[in-house]
């Protein structure tokens, strides 16, 4: 799966190889090397975050959090293995922690705007309100279900990896998938017949 | 897009795209990701100091745990030194300080009586 950057890294083998040797260079203290890390996965880390948190903000500083931990934890990751869905779970698990920090209701995560449903009087494109009504729609959904389906259906991570990345069965995150893609679904249907 | 009342284990690719769109497009916008690396970067060498433990301190906490055992060895020391130099050394033999002197050197048997009033005088 590979991760949305200007410039797109080589895939399958070649990918895993390639980011072995950069986590190999960040290792010995090249620090340029992890800067194309964060620079190849920094849209969809920040995705992820903004999945779990909604706040932008918030999920921009999970995101730098999960770049961070990652970097500390460095020495731990098996290099035989896909660098994105080892880093994406360190990203999840930071915002999923400062979710649980905040200790707040679901909804006040949301610019109130949002959450009422109803385009705001200065939505002029179409795009941007279909994805008014996205967001609105992802945060109704429960924290680890959003989660998943931006996982699966905007980052293409297969089911087994999101397993191991939330910690969950693999079953539960076809379920959680499978539930979140009937809300959506019908979301953007009643949008596009509206 | 997909029949919902299937599940496909594919990606959906319209509403993967649409979901894309929704995220990225945050208000306001959100599309400095050169800005994001760099402020990553910047806190790179703190989260690396941060995550390191000089080895002085390694060390040092090696050192106070290690002048803790050693003082609490040297107090147990001590104490069992202290012991064994009160202890009274021991009597030779029970026999040597339960038998008078002159019943060992008579040449007679003893009288019973004699005996038995050597022993109650020990005691």
């Amino acid at each position: 799966m590979p991760p949305d950057s200007p410039a797109q890294p080589p895939q399958g083998a070649a990918r895993i190889a390639g980011e072995a040797e950069l986590v190999a260079q960040t290792l010995a203290g090249e620090r340029a090397a992890f800067g194309v890390l964060v620079e190849r996965y920094a849209p969809q880390a920040r995705r992820v975050a903004r999945a779990v948190l909604g706040d932008p903000d918030e999920a921009d500083d999970a995101a730098q959090d999960g770049f961070l931990s990652a970097l500390v934890k460095l020495g731990q990751f098996d290099a035989r293995r896909p660098f994105g869905p080892w880093l994406m779970r360190i990203v999840a698990n930071a915002a999923t922690d400062r979710r649980r920090r905040r200790q707040v209701r679901r909804v006040e995560l949301l610019d109130p705007g949002l959450v009422g449903g109803g385009p705001r009087p200065d939505t002029e494109a179409v795009r941007s309100e279909l994805g008014e009504h996205l967001r609105a729609a992802l945060a109704e959904l429960p924290p680890r279900r959003r989660t998943a389906v931006v996982l699966f259906d905007v980052e293409g991570y297969s089911h087994a990896e999101i397993a191991e990345m939330l910690g969950i069965p693999e079953g539960t995150v076809r379920s959680e998938v499978f539930h979140a893609r009937r809300r959506l679904r019908a979301l953007l249907a009643d949008w596009k017949g509206a | 897009m997909n029949d919902e009342r299937t599940f496909d284990h594919r990606p959906d690719p319209e509403l993967g795209a649409a979901l894309r769109r929704a995220l990225d497009s945050v208000d306001p916008p959100r599309d400095d990701q050169a800005a994001f690396v760099a402020r990553v970067m910047a806190r790179y060498d703190g989260a690396l100091a941060d995550a390191t433990v000089p080895t002085w301190e390694v060390l040092a906490a090696w050192s106070r745990r290690g002048i803790v055992l050693a003082a609490a060895a040297a107090v147990i020391g001590g104490v069992l030194l202290g012991r064994a130099l009160q202890t009274p050394e021991p009597q030779a033999t029970l026999d040597a300080a339960l038998t008078p002197i002159a019943l060992i050197n008579a040449t007679d048997p003893p009288d019973a009586s004699v005996v038995f009033a050597s022993l109650v005088e020990q005691r």
